[in-house]
């Protein structure tokens, strides 16, 4: 047996073709992408009170915050779907509702960066946490992108109704 | 907003199709033909036409304003009346 089939049962062995070529069926993940925004703010919040590499808190902050960003990527993709394939474009119910959730999520993301923008109004006020170095400023970036991506399919997995056991497979 | 029963699980039960090959015979996610059978999704009127060309009906037979009656009912009237069921 050649290297390459090898690696070509490898993958069916562990059914990462699943992954790859998207053959699963997407499902209503409820709360599981509010889990991962939760563990995003904290993980962040533990890396500001920690943010030197020395000290023991950073890496825990670290893990949490880049774990629930790799997270994100992982719910986007298990979630309702929004990205046709190859196999199966989206069909009507799928195309309404991506429209929607993303429409909702916008607006939400529209809203939370306006009151952010007027949070940082108020850098100079004492008491006031803001962020301050460009590792904060960075990080906050990927925090927001990696929100962006969950609130569609949060929205989009309350949008459906629970899909019924049978339909699951 | 009025709701809109079908009949496509009795249908499908009928000619023994199962939900991926409707699916995939009038392109959409078979989870999508598991919303419709359960009402929990209005088909565009494409869709629609498209469910009842597949099982070779008018698109009445298949879908409805009004509930349709079960079919234990339409054989228990079809037995009163002295009808053999078809």
């Amino acid at each position: 047996m050649t290297l390459l089939e090898k690696m070509d049962r490898l993958v069916y062995a562990t059914r990462l073709d699943h992954v790859v070529f998207m053959k699963f069926q997407p499902r209503n993940l409820r709360w599981s992408p509010l889990l991962v925004i939760v563990g995003l703010v904290a993980g962040y919040a533990v890396m500001v009170k920690a943010p030197v590499v020395t000290l023991p808190g950073f890496w825990i902050g670290w893990l949490l915050y880049y774990g629930a960003f790799l997270a994100a990527f992982l719910v986007r993709a298990f979630g309702p779907r929004f990205t046709p394939t190859a196999r199966q474009p989206l069909d009507e119910r799928e195309l309404m509702i991506k429209a929607r959730a993303h429409a909702i999520s916008g607006m939400v993301v529209a809203s939370c960066a306006m009151f952010g923008c007027f949070y940082m109004a108020s850098a100079g006020a004492p008491f006031l946490w803001h962020p301050h170095t460009p590792y904060e400023w960075i990080n906050l970036g990927f925090g927001v992108q990696a929100v962006a991506m969950l609130l569609p399919t949060l929205v989009a997995s309350w949008l459906q109704p629970r899909l019924g056991r049978d339909q699951e497979d | 907003m009025s709701s809109l029963y079908n009949r496509i699980a009795v249908f499908r039960a009928e000619r023994g199709v199962s939900r991926r090959e409707l699916a995939e015979a009038v392109g959409v996610n078979s989870q999508t033909i598991g919303y419709l059978e359960r009402g929990d999704y209005k088909p565009s009127l494409e869709l629609a036409m498209k469910i009842a060309a597949h099982f070779d009906v008018p698109i009445e037979l298949l879908f409805s304003f009004r509930p349709f009656e079960s079919v234990a009912d339409t054989l228990r009237r079809a037995a009163a009346a002295g009808e053999r069921p078809q």
